[in-house]
């Protein structure tokens, strides 16, 4: 998705933060990828080789929150979280955005709550050295993860917030900063990049080989 | 007075209502409504009969925050759940690894001289695809790049041939490697493998079904078949069945691996990944597809993971409000025969379906729906497969009806009113299905009951 290229400083702010949380993406991605290499590790071990890998169940349990939390803002810049479109893609100007500013500002509010909630939690792993149960990996690391994320998932939507208010009080502006839901029409077309991406030139293949002619 | 659990909970059900329909993240709606609702439980219990609301709210917010607080943690760091990660990353990489164009030939060998026989192997193909495919968009999409121009050049109706892709796609939330019943199987604390072996028959019982009035059709109305491919020879058929291995060794993996116990779906998950992505790369995956591929499966993952911990807390809240225990305990006392209840639920699903998507549909509702269908007796896995066939079938029917939009996207010159007209007679299959599973729960219970591990 190309962020909006206007060249105001506000819009240099959310493409500059969008980089940061494209970036920590990646980091999802890359544990995503070792959960992978991780999980064919340890059946080869312990299936040919009979020594499971120490350790291994905790660290799967360990890095999904990991993973959940390093992308947390990206996929929100993204409009990438499940939301009911019914009534949103029925607004208009003033009206829709009036409204997305209502739900963005409840998702401030508990985002800013869940900090403080994880916060005590992470505190506590920290100053009691909680541990996993098997390996005894320290859990405080990726209880940190989770109050970073939503730290930078605040600052995603305070950076909406203002985005909003810009909208609301020029409504027919070019949308900076905030998400934009997709409708179905363009759901169905990113589908159709990606099918189109993959299979190219290939259907005349297809045909060659399989029509008997 | 004291205010009851019972009265939070419903208030919080109300406010959850409105939050949702306002467009608020399920996620976020669900955690805002959760942990408000955790305070002011918390804070009634501790104040007891001077119920000054400010009162309550000021001895429910140390704990209520603490309590919500562990959530993102303690319900996330479980080894079930890493599962689906590894499901959305093979869904990904399939896309690059050419498993459609082997399927799609493959089946065309086999079922392309019956009575509509590409609309048939189209059927089947797809149902081969959701074998490394859980999402049925997905599949659609790529489908309506192979099967739909093979079906129009053959003289198929484009709305017959879109139609038949969109209706195909759905397989894929059924045959494992399948995401949302993953989902299904961890908010209700089932067994992922269980409900992972419980989709595969139904799965392919739905694909003969739909090559069934595929086949009755075209006798009805001969004019709905093309052209008859042209003759193969089962020497042809058996060597097609060279470009299905990738396939069939990933189906070996999931299958053989969850059944016999002898590796764990997340182990399973990882194989039959690192096999597609091999298979991808042996493809000429580039990097670029590469990146995208992975950076993509990681927003999925991470939209699941977030909509998880937001409906995990607002569960724990219904759990101190006792409100499920209650709408079960009313419905119950109602005495109703428990199949006309099942009908109801099952009609609020696709009531439900035209405003939502398949996930936060789910998870709004399992909760409050899921210890009601127990205390009538149906069993947990059963009703996974059924929920997850009617999730489905919405994907199916207008208004939103996503994977006919995905065909229209994909192919712009099949007007999206003749793929709706297309897919009706699928419709009516689909509701047969459904009919035939409460009919016969052991379709779906046959092979969980009776795998090896666990």
């Amino acid at each position: 998705m190309v962020l909006p290229l206007s060249d105001t400083p506000f819009a240099k702010l959310d493409r500059g933060y969008h980089a940061i949380e494209k970036a920590l993406n990646y980091v999802a991605a890359a544990f995503l990828f070792s959960l992978m290499l991780l999980g064919c590790a340890e059946v080869l071990m312990r299936k040919l080789f009979n020594s499971p890998i120490h350790g291994q169940a905790d660290l799967v349990e360990i890095m999904i929150p990991t993973m959940g939390f390093f992308g947390l803002a990206y996929c929100q810049r993204l409009a990438g979280h499940v939301r009911m479109e019914l009534l949103i893609h029925r607004l208009k100007g003033r009206a829709l955005w009036i409204f997305e500013f209502c739900g963005n500002f409840a998702t401030l509010a508990i985002v800013a709550v869940m900090i403080f909630g994880t916060w005590e939690n992470f505190l506590n792993a920290w100053l009691l050295g909680d541990s996993s149960m098997d390996a005894e990996i320290p859990v405080w690391p990726p209880k940190l993860i989770i109050v970073l994320g939503f730290c930078l998932l605040f600052i995603r939507c305070t950076i909406s917030f203002f985005g909003y208010i810009r909208l609301i009080r020029h409504p027919d502006a070019e949308p900076i900063g905030v998400p934009i839901s997709p409708t179905v029409a363009d759901i169905a077309e990113s589908e159709a990049e990606v099918a189109r991406d993959a299979i190219k030139d290939d259907i005349d293949e297809t045909r060659i080989k399989g029509s008997g002619q | 007075m004291m205010i009851e659990p019972i009265t939070v909970g419903l208030i919080g059900l109300g406010c959850l209502a409105i939050l949702v329909v306002i467009g608020m993240q399920v996620a976020y709606a669900g955690a805002l409504v959760g942990l408000m609702g955790i305070v002011v439980t918390i804070g009634a219990r501790r104040v007891r009969d001077t119920g000054d609301f400010w009162d309550i709210l000021e001895k429910g917010w140390e704990p209520g925050l603490k309590n919500a607080g562990t959530i993102p943690f303690s319900e996330l760091a479980h080894y079930s759940l890493s599962v689906l990660p590894m499901f959305i990353l093979i869904g990904y990489m399939a896309f690059h690894a050419r498993l459609t164009q082997g399927a799609f030939y493959c089946m065309r060998m086999w079922f392309g001289h019956l009575p509509g026989g590409l609309a048939i192997a189209t059927v089947f193909a797809t149902a081969a695809f959701a074998a490394v495919s859980g999402a049925s968009t997905a599949t659609a999409a790529v489908f309506s790049r192979i099967a739909i121009p093979e079906m129009l050049r053959y003289g198929y109706p484009p709305g017959f041939s879109a139609g038949v892709v969109a209706a195909g796609g759905t397989l894929a939330s059924l045959i494992p490697p399948s995401g949302i019943l993953v989902i299904y199987a961890i908010i209700v604390e089932e067994s992922v493998g269980k409900l992972l072996m419980a989709g595969f028959i139904p799965g392919i019982l739905s694909a003969i079904i739909y090559a069934g009035s595929i086949m009755v059709r075209v006798k009805l109305n001969p004019e709905l078949a093309g052209d008859p491919i042209g003759k193969v020879t089962m020497k042809e058929r058996f060597a097609s069945m060279s470009q299905m291995w990738g396939i069939l060794f990933v189906v070996a993996i999931i299958m053989g691996g969850v059944y016999s116990g002898w590796m764990t779906p997340t182990e399973s998950g990882a194989i039959g990944a690192f096999v597609v992505f091999m298979l991808a790369l042996k493809n000429g995956m580039n990097k670029d597809q590469f990146l995208s591929g992975l950076a993509e499966s990681a927003k999925t993952a991470v939209m699941i993971i977030t909509i998880i911990w937001g409906i995990l807390i607002l569960v724990r809240f219904l759990g101190f409000s006792d409100l499920p225990n209650v709408i079960k305990d009313e419905i119950t006392s109602l005495g109703w025969n428990r199949y006309w209840i099942l009908l109801i639920i099952l009609l609020m699903y696709a009531v439900l379906g035209m405003f939502m998507d398949a996930i936060g549909m789910l998870l709004l509702t399992l909760p409050l729906v899921q210890p009601l269908v127990i205390a009538l007796g149906f069993d947990p896995i059963w009703f996974g497969i059924i929920v997850v066939k009617m999730v489905e079938i919405c994907l199916i029917t207008p208004p939103i009806g996503l994977n006919c939009f995905v065909v229209a996207g994909v192919r712009p010159d099949i007007p999206l009113g003749s793929i709706f007209k297309g897919i009706w007679w699928f419709f009516i299959c689909d509701v047969l299905t459904v009919a035939l599973f409460v009919a016969f729960p052991n379709i779906v219970l046959w092979l969980p009951n009776n795998m090896l591990g666990r």
